[in-house]
């Protein structure tokens, strides 16, 4: 998989870095801003509720 | 056909290491997500949330769209209970034994987004300082970890609050008290198995317990102790 994007690269080396560093880069930023913000609340520590009231409206 | 075999052999092996180091630096990053940036994100929010409340109260008149009533006297039977407004903060709340620095906003509503801002008010219950139980919940972990001390609380420790115009100090009356999620007597106008045995101006706070679980809630309960306008300076619970 990496070898195969490694090789669709255009360009030499460098460019091939540089652009592998903004594709991982952009990678990352997608995650942080979208991906693990919804799969947060997933997980219990937001459960810090009595009423169930507003973990069953969200 | 020997050298196509091994070709083949190595194709599934690379690739499965790739699914495998994908899969653990995805596991990485979430973690450094859950631990690190929520705080990151959660701290400047909540400092935004008590910048926009100081800079509120120290601009002109406080906007009171709800008059407070005279202090002292309960609030008339016959008024319709009033709110604060959904997802905004109102008060900014100061817990010394979690630290001299210690201070979070105060939002209503107890939704997930509002706690990512700091505090959140169960809304169906009083308002600040009236009669009745002023129930607050709180991350214990993540988000900023705001009530990550909490089991230290013990009884006598005060909960300092203010909404602009008085200073409310609370003071603890229970060491933390583990209950089950589904315990909303905890936040009744008179808690439940607090050993409160009569109406009053009451405070409850709430997180999760254990620290990094969901299976119980930790409750703390308080009383109103005393109130002083702004105007007079920081309460001794404060200064002291």
């Amino acid at each position: 998989m990496y070898g195969w994007i490694w090789r669709h690269l255009p360009g030499n080396t460098w460019v091939k870095a540089l652009i592998s560093l903004v594709l991982v880069l952009a990678v990352v930023f997608v995650l942080f801003q979208y991906v693990f913000p919804w799969a947060e609340p997933l997980l219990p520590f937001n459960d810090v509720t009595v009423d169930e009231g507003m973990a069953a409206v969200r | 056909m020997m050298l196509r075999g091994r070709t083949t052999v190595r194709w599934i092996v690379r690739t499965l290491s790739e699914i495998c180091v994908t899969g653990g630096a995805l596991i990485v990053l979430f973690v450094i997500y859950v631990l690190f940036w929520t705080g990151v994100r959660a701290d400047s929010a909540m400092d935004g949330e008590i910048g926009k409340l100081q800079h509120q109260w120290s601009t002109g008149p406080l906007t009171a769209p709800d008059a407070k009533p005279a202090p002292g006297d309960g609030p008339t039977p016959s008024a319709p209970p009033r709110r604060y407004e959904p997802g905004a903060s109102f008060a900014v709340m100061y817990i010394p034994r979690f630290g001299a620095d210690w201070a979070k906003p105060v939002l209503e509503g107890t939704a997930t987004d509002v706690l990512k801002r700091g505090l959140g008010h169960y809304d169906r219950t009083a308002r600040l300082g009236d009669l009745g139980n002023f129930s607050v919940a709180g991350h214990r972990r993540t988000y900023g970890d705001p009530f990550k001390d909490f089991p230290q609380l013990r009884p006598g420790d005060a909960v300092v609050l203010t909404d602009g115009t008085t200073w409310f100090t609370y003071r603890i009356d229970n060491r933390p008290y583990t209950t089950l999620p589904g315990d909303i007597g905890v936040i009744d106008p008179v808690p439940r198995k607090s050993g409160f045995n009569g109406p009053g101006r009451y405070l409850t706070l709430t997180t999760c317990e254990p620290e990094w679980g969901h299976s119980h809630r930790l409750i703390a309960w308080a009383h109103l102790d005393s109130t002083q306008p702004v105007a007079q300076g920081r309460p001794s619970a404060l200064t002291g």
